[in-house]
């Protein structure tokens, strides 16, 4: 079974239809990057995943659950699908590790102790181990990303979105952001990512989506499409994006 | 003319005992204020479309109307119309809650709305209910913001207790329009009543200051 599924998925909002008729099955372990031109419904298809965006139309299956089953599954969707903003939006008023530690708290239940043993090590891991007291105000755009990935990783999901993660982030910080999520995508963690870095498409992605108008209008692996854009949209938009 | 120390020397007993129903029934009312105001603000920022409708409406009629006009009707005008005897300090208390409540709840709301809408978001997509959204993360922003506004509302009111010398209520612009009528010394009597209201004005700014300076506002 597919972790997402999208089965025939509409989304307008008003008289604008952003997603139409999108259907798109998502396994677990793929590394997906969905990219288009602004306004192409990329953002929004991810936002759907986790029912930051309520769908009109169709069906859209994560992890077994239907986004349209009610508020508590929803809670258990988000649960196992941690998300990644493009303007990070860490909790001002808490230190990194407090903000690492938030989530296992408040919504696994876990006790206070366990829960910034294990925000410790996720600081680590995203090579912040020493800013665990900065608040997010004290830290770098890159540093706070990282802190935002370690956040969402605190949960446990089976499964992270990330919408333009590194779009807000001056070039020499990106690369420390992209790192991370790159190692996260070795250890096999299933990810879709909504970027501009196409670099980061061939290296890292084991599927490429091109979306244009709302629709998905190209599916495959990232190199072969990267090298060898055979729809005209694709080909222009890689020209402009370079 | 010459400025009579004795005369607010002789004044001062009284004063203080009005000075002392003014902070009574300010603090009474600004904790009611606060209560009801962070009730309404909630159904403005949040609340469905009867709950907003509701608290709209408080607003709009609370804010639309003097505060005499609000603490005469609650004196005189409710004993006739629902058989109800208030006397005068319960009419006072409740006319500044009912009163700071409306203001307090637009600062409520405005504070609320100014915290950034990702954050929210933040919240909600780590699996969190919207109440603990509100609790742990959009709620302490909100608060840190209200502190500056939420003064001013406070002394604001604080001062609005001199309006209920129309009701009788011993406070302490009342006492000192009694003095006056009996001694004429205006100079003397306005002038202490003045320093005391402004005693009692900065102490609130005081405590507003440390408690904004002793947390991070955001």
């Amino acid at each position: 079974m597919s972790i997402v599924e999208f089965r025939n998925v509409t989304k307008a909002f008003g008289n604008v239809t952003v997603l139409k008729e999108v259907d798109l099955n998502i396994e677990a372990g793929e590394v997906v990057v969905l990219i288009g031109p602004s306004g192409s419904g990329k953002s929004t298809l991810l936002r759907c995943i986790n029912a930051l965006e309520e769908i009109d139309g169709g069906d859209l299956v994560v992890d077994g659950i239907s986004v349209r089953e009610g508020r508590s599954k929803v809670r258990l969707i988000r649960q196992e699908a941690g998300m990644v903003f493009q303007q990070f939006n860490l909790f001002p008023q808490m230190t990194a590790l407090a903000n690492i530690a938030f989530g296992p708290r408040r919504v696994r239940g876990v006790g206070k102790a366990e829960a910034i043993g294990q925000a410790r090590e996720l600081l680590a891991k995203v090579g912040l181990a020493d800013r665990g007291h900065h608040y997010p105000s004290e830290l770098s755009g890159g540093q706070q990303q990282r802190v935002a990935i370690a956040r969402a990783l605190a949960v446990k999901p089976k499964l992270m979105l990330f919408d333009e993660p590194t779009s807000a982030l001056d070039p020499e910080l990106r690369h420390e952001v992209l790192r991370v999520m790159q190692s996260l995508a070795e250890e096999g963690m299933t990810m879709i990512v909504v970027t501009h870095e196409i670099a980061f498409a061939r290296q890292v992605g084991s599927r490429l989506i091109f979306m244009e108008g709302g629709k998905i209008s190209v599916d495959g692996d990232p190199a072969e499409l990267l090298d060898n854009p055979e729809n005209p949209r694709l080909r222009e938009f890689l020209q402009h994006v370079h | 003319m010459e400025f009579d120390w004795s005369v607010v020397v002789e004044a001062m007993p009284a004063l203080l005992s009005g000075a002392r129903l003014t902070v009574l029934i300010a603090l009474a009312g600004l904790v009611g204020g606060l209560v009801v105001g962070v009730v309404a603000g909630f159904m403005r920022a949040y609340g469905n479309a009867i709950l907003n409708a509701v608290a709209f409406t408080y607003v709009e009629v609370i804010r639309g109307t003097p505060i005499v006009v609000q603490v005469m009707f609650i004196y005189f005008a409710l004993p006739l119309l629902a058989d109800l005897r208030v006397n005068p300090m319960t009419a006072a208390v409740t006319a500044i809650v009912v009163n700071a409540g409306a203001y307090i709840a637009e600062i409520v709301r405005g504070s609320l709305l100014s915290v950034n809408k990702g954050l929210k978001e933040a919240g909600l997509a780590l699996g969190l209910p919207v109440w603990k959204v509100l609790a742990y993360i959009v709620g302490p922003i909100a608060f840190r913001r209200m502190i500056p506004p939420l003064g001013n509302q406070f002394i604001v009111s604080l001062k609005d207790t001199s309006l209920f010398i129309v009701i009788g209520v011993g406070e302490l612009t009342r006492q000192g329009q009694e003095i006056m009528a009996a001694n004429f010394r205006a100079v003397e009597i306005w002038s202490a009543v003045a320093v005391l209201y402004l005693i009692m004005t900065s102490t609130l700014t005081l405590i507003l200051r440390v408690t904004e300076k002793r947390m991070r506002i955001l």
